[in-house]
Formats: C-alpha cells, structure tokens, sequence
C-alpha cells in the first residue's frame, strides 16, 4: 500500500515539472541587431528568419513580448511552436495599420507609406504624403482616440497592427490577436532619451526588410543631432528657461530627467528644475514657479495656449513673468498641418535633431546662422 | 441663552479672522510673516510675494469665505424647505445644470466640431455655460413647484434631472479626447484659486443678492419647520415662500458652481455641524452661524489643500469630505442623535 502511494506522489511530482519548452526549429547563426541608445527593444537573427523582443512596451512592463519575422518561402520550410511567440509576421509586409502619429514618420522615411491601410483618428495625422493617401480614402479612419473600430480592423485584415499601450489592457487589441493578426506594441514613447525614442525607426526598418535604410537614416539624424549640441556649446550665455503651464492651480513640468529637459540641456541652458528626477511631469503650485521662475528670459512651451491674449485670458497670473512681459515665449501649438493636428507631436519624436536646432536657435539666434525653427514659433 | 449665542458669535468672527490670517499666510512658498503684512499694506519691496499674496492668496482666501459660507446657507435653506437632513443645494439639479454646460463647452467640440472647436474652452466660456445650464435647470424646477404642491416631488425631478445630464456627460465623454476628458474632470475637483478680482467682484454681486433673499426667507423658513399647514395657518405666503428660497439657493449655489466648480460635502455638512454647536432651530441664529462655520471650514480645507511648505496643491474636493466626513460623523456619534 505505502509503495503504491508513494508512486503516486512521484507521479504526481514528475507530471508538474516544467520542461524547458523546445524550438522545433535549429538555430544556426545569431547576431543582434545594433542599437545605440534604444532599451525597449532587440531584435535576433537566425539564419531564416528573425525574432524581434519587445522588452519595454509600456512603464513596468513584466513580459517581453516576442515575434518571429520570415519570409514566406521560408515559413513553408519551417515550423514554430506558435505559442511561444507572440505573433508570427510574413514579411515584407504588404499592409500595415498603426495607432500613433509617431509612427507615421518612421514609414515615410522608410518609404513604405504606400502600404499604411488604416489609422484611429486620421485628422490628427499631418505629413502632406499620409494627407494625401488619406484624402485619396486609401487609409481608412478606424474611430476615435484608443477605441479603434474592430470590425473595420478586422475587415482590413492588415499584416501587422502596431499599438501602443500604457499598460498591457486593451480589449481591442486582445480581439485582433485572437483573428491572427498580429499586434506590435511601440515603446518608443517608455525611452527615456530623444535618439532612443527615434531609433525606434530601426524597428519599422526590421519589418520590411530596410535594416540598412534605417541605420542611415538614424545615423544621420544622430550626427545632426550631437553636431547641433557640440554647436550649442559656444554659445557665450546660458538663459535660463521656463517651461509648461497651469491646468486649474497645477503648474505642470518637464521633470529634469525627462527627454524634453534633455533637449533644454542639449541646448546649452538654464532649466531652473534640472535637478529633479523621477517619471511624469512636476505637477507644482503656482506659487513656486513664480517665486524661481519670474526672472526667467525664456518660456518654451506653455500647454496648448496658441497667443499671448489667449494665456493672458486662461489666467492673468501669466502676465506676471518676464517671459510674457518681453515675449519671450515660443510654442509648437501653432504649427499645425491641414486638419489641425500639432506636427510636432507626429514628427518631433522621429527627428529631435530639428527639435533640438529650433531650441538653440530661440535660445542662440548668433549660431544657427539661417536656421528656420520648424515646430516652435514666437507666441504672438 | 441668549447671551451663549452672542459669546459663539464673537468666538466664531475670530476664530474666522484668525483662519483668513492662516490662510493667507500658509502656502507652498513660506513667506515671512512680516512680509505678509507689509505685502498686504502695499509696503513690500518683494514683487514676488506681492504677487503671491495679493493676486493669488487673497482672492483665493476670499473665494474660500464666499463658497463655504454660501453653500453653507444653500445647505440650510433646502434641508429646511426640504425637510430633509440628507438635502443639500445639489439636490435642485443645479450642479448637473452647471456640470451640462460645461460638459457641452469642454467635451462638446468632439460630438459637434466646428463652432465649439473653435470656442476654446476659456474661463469666461466655463463660467457663463456653468451659470446658464444652472439657470435653464432652476427655470424647469421653478415651472415644476408651481404645477407641483409636493416639495418632495421637486426634490424627486432634482435628482431625475441629474441622472438625464450624467447620461448625457457620459456620451458626450465617450466622443472625446482624452486633453479634454481631463479638463472637464478638474473642472470637477473643484478650485477656489485662479479667480482674478474682475471675476470675484462679479461673483460677490450675484451670491450678495442671493444672501440678501435668505435672510429675506428666515421668517418663511422658521415657519416651514412646523409643517406647510401649520405655515400656511400662520398667514404664510407658502408658495411665494418657496419661490424665494429655491430661487436664493439657485443664484448661490449656482454661481458658486461656475466659478468654482462643484464643491462637494459642504453645503451637506455645514448646517449639522452648525446645529450641533449651537444647538436651535431658528433660523434667526442659524443663518448667520451656518455663514460663519461655512466660511471657517472652507479657509481650513483650502490651507490643508495647499499643503503648506510643499511644492503640490491638492484638489479642495478631496479635502472638504475628506477633513469635514469624519468631524460630523464623530460629532453625531458623540450627541447620539441628529438636531433637525
């Protein structure tokens, strides 16, 4: 009786170990893909086909979500275990649908805007290439904001879905997995530098096979970037900045770590809040900031207000800081493309190098000779 | 007895001084408490704190009487016309008026475009569709009290009427951006601050006119308190009475709405706790004290929101019930048993 209970538990025992799960496929060369500054994401090359990690797709993301590439050709000769993955992709990919403005730069740059098929709220999207595509009803509107039209999705059937999330709930695409098609989550918003947000370019690279397009393409705009830096550094005077604005009592920003500060930085000036770290934005009484920052020369970015009449409406308390008293105050709400969505949010994380010019520019006018700021413009 | 009032009197006038002092003395930048005073007289030499103290503390100090005391006496007026302890100047829809208004300002650009797209949600555009979905709310309920003797009824619509603009909030909310979305949800934290003088002085007018029309009702009021029967034998103008006293509630309440926000907790609590320490019914006693324990708390909660010596303000909502809840539940529990 005692021998057969205890084979009992044995069998008990041996049945819930785990065993190490297996590739059916061999793998036979691995290199990795080069990435300088980017931290969300990796990308592994096997002789076949390739597999893309996604390690960071949101703040305190606890899985990395994993994704075989191949060719079709190869995809006939080779079979996966397809619950190891989070998605199998056949490339190059013939449609696509992506979910954030950001993202639309990256398939322009890559020159592959053509097989863009879809896009949640389409009149924020403002490149004149896209624009134009979606006047054509060649890029179909798939709803608002993150309530994106499964049905319309479904019937779209693209090859791949690249979302974004802040965390991994989102029912929608939970749906669109479940019909094979599958979701690529972009963490380029979760890098914590400017090139790191815009080596993300690399990723769209890997998907349609234009590694060596991308790497140019982020090379070059590396090399403007730390160039336009290295240019800033002359400059003989470091004003100091002020940033952000108030929703209700709230003075809302960049805190010292972020990537915008980093740009104060790369800028060559003074961010009266350099010294603070930790993630979000600074969320300060009125008081405070007026109390550091009523001297500052410069005042970049102040929310959405469009005109110094319309801050001076939302609270008069703003006419108080020299800033405003000399007009010293630049803002990107302004530029704007057809449909009146703000160009600098779709393209200022594909090329901070520009972000970065505008900035020394304002700050610096004596370096950048010619230079025309492209998203920050004087508040009128 | 009548000398104990006049002692809780004078203890609340400076009580209530010395809270308005605090007040403006207390905030996230720790002024000196001389420079206080000279930037009040006008005699600093430091713009900074002058700044701070007359263009942000007062006014915001003035606010904070002016809510407090206001809800306060709206409070009173509707558990008195109501007869009910649970009434507060909510309960005539006024805040889902206001809520509405704002709500198509601020949210409705994404279901209509155009007009309100363009119309940006400004302050003077908030406060004039707070006070307009208010007064179309007050207008529907002053139609209904006079088809509808039951004042339990129009306590009924009042609440009838905040469910229709919850449902209407809610589909307006789904067409939104999410920018949007949280300006109509800070709106709903309510603010006693960002108000500039201009703006305070329209304010005051408006809620003068409506204090003047409550003292005007203490009669009316006392005589509720028996019973509409027992009023109407006393030689009452009961509908009249009525009219008033909706009408005083909706001009305070409602302008308190649109220039503060929906401010939760006081006009509920306010008159309990002003029961409970003074300990009558009459209105004659109440008004004046329910408008000084209003004033007072409102100064409390707002120094306690500003979270004195730190970089971050709390909203004033989450203070009001937060600080106020547990003093009436322990001040009722301490009495065993509800004044009303």
């Amino acid at each position: 009786m005692k021998f057969y209970s205890i084979l009992l538990l044995l069998l008990i025992v041996s049945s819930c170990k785990n065993e190490p799960k297996q590739e059916t496929i061999s793998i036979i060369e691995s290199e990795k893909l080069e990435l300088k500054y980017a931290e969300g994401f990796s990308v592994d090359y096997y002789e076949n086909y390739k597999v893309l990690s996604i390690t960071k797709p949101w703040p305190k993301a606890e899985k990395t979500y994993r994704y075989v590439i191949i060719s079709k050709e190869n995809m006939a000769k080779t079979t996966f275990k397809t619950n190891e993955f989070d998605g199998i992709i056949i490339n190059p990919l013939e449609t696509i649908v992506v979910t954030s403005t950001t993202h639309i730069p990256s398939l322009e740059l890559l020159n592959v805007e053509e097989t863009l098929i879809g896009f949640p709220g389409t009149n924020y999207v403002s490149s004149e290439k896209t624009r134009q595509r979606i006047d054509d009803e060649k890029v179909r509107e798939l709803g608002k904001n993150e309530g994106i039209n499964t049905e319309v999705l479904l019937e779209l059937n693209p090859d791949v879905v690249i979302g974004f999330g802040v965390d991994g709930v989102n029912k929608t695409f939970e749906i669109i997995k479940k019909a094979d098609i599958p979701v690529i989550y972009n963490g380029d918003w979760v890098e914590s530098s400017a090139l790191a947000k815009a080596e993300w370019i690399k990723l769209f690279g890997v998907l349609f096979n234009k590694e060596k397009e991308a790497d140019s393409i982020f090379n070059q705009i590396e090399n403007d970037y730390l160039a336009a830096k290295s240019i800033a550094k002359n400059a003989k005077r470091v004003p100091t900045v002020l940033s952000g604005a108030m929703h209700k009592e709230v003075w809302y920003l960049p805190n010292g770590s972020s990537s915008e500060a980093q740009f104060l930085k790369d800028a060559n000036l003074n961010y009266l809040w350099s010294d603070t770290t930790g993630n979000g934005s600074l969320a300060l009484s009125f008081e405070v900031v007026l109390e550091k920052a009523q001297d500052t020369e410069l005042w970049l970015s102040p929310s959405y207000y469009g005109s110094l009449q319309q801050l001076e409406e939302a609270n008069s308390l703003y006419t108080n800081f020299e800033a405003f008293k000399n007009k010293n105050i630049y803002t990107f709400a302004n530029t704007t493309g057809a449909t009146g969505g703000v160009l600098y949010y779709e393209l200022g994380t594909a090329r901070p190098d520009l972000v970065l010019k505008d900035i020394i520019k304002i700050a610096h006018p004596e370096l950048l000779g010619d230079y025309e700021p492209y998203f920050f413009k004087e508040l009128k | 007895m009548k000398t104990n009032h006049t002692y809780s009197f004078i203890i609340l006038i400076a009580i209530l001084l010395l809270c308005f002092i605090l007040n403006i003395s207390l905030g996230s930048v720790s002024i000196p408490f001389s420079e206080v005073f000279e930037s009040l007289f006008g005699t600093t030499q430091n713009n900074t704190y002058d700044i701070i103290i007359n263009k942000v503390r007062l006014p915001k100090a003035i606010t904070a009487i002016m809510v407090g005391s206001g809800l306060g006496i709206s409070g009173l007026l509707m558990q008195t016309l109501f007869r009910n302890p649970l009434a507060g100047p909510f309960v005539l829809g006024i805040s889902s008026g206001a809520s509405l208004g704002v709500a198509l300002v601020i949210l409705g650009s994404g279901l209509f475009g155009g007009l309100f797209a363009t119309a940006l949600a400004t302050k003077w555009s908030i406060v004039i569709a707070a006070s307009l979905g208010s007064f179309l709310v007050l207008l529907a309920v002053l139609a209904v009290s006079n088809k509808v003797r039951d004042t339990m009824a129009i306590l009924i619509i009042g609440l009838m009427f905040g469910s229709i603009t919850a449902a209407v909030v809610s589909v307006l909310s789904y067409f939104s951006s999410a920018e949007q979305l949280q300006q109509y949800i800070f709106w709903g934290f309510g603010s006693l601050s960002n108000l500039s003088w201009e703006e305070l002085l329209i304010f005051f007018g408006i809620y003068a006119i409506g204090i003047l029309l409550s003292v005007a009702s203490i009669k009316g009021l006392n005589s509720l308190l028996l019973g509409d029967n027992y009023a109407k034998s006393l030689g009452l103008n009961l509908k009249q009475s009525r009219l008033i006293i909706i009408l005083a509630t909706s001009l305070i309440a409602g302008t308190i709405t649109a220039f503060a926000g929906p401010i939760a907790f006081i006009g509920l609590a306010i008159p309990h706790l002003t029961r409970q320490v003074f300990k009558t019914t009459n209105h004659k006693i109440l008004l004046p004290a329910v408008f000084l324990v209003g004033a007072i708390v409102m100064l409390i909660c707002d120094t306690i929101a500003q979270v004195p010596n730190s970089d971050y303000t709390l909203p004033i909502n989450a203070i009001t019930a937060l600080v106020g809840a547990p003093v009436v539940i322990w001040l009722l529990v301490r009495q065993r048993k509800m004044m009303f």
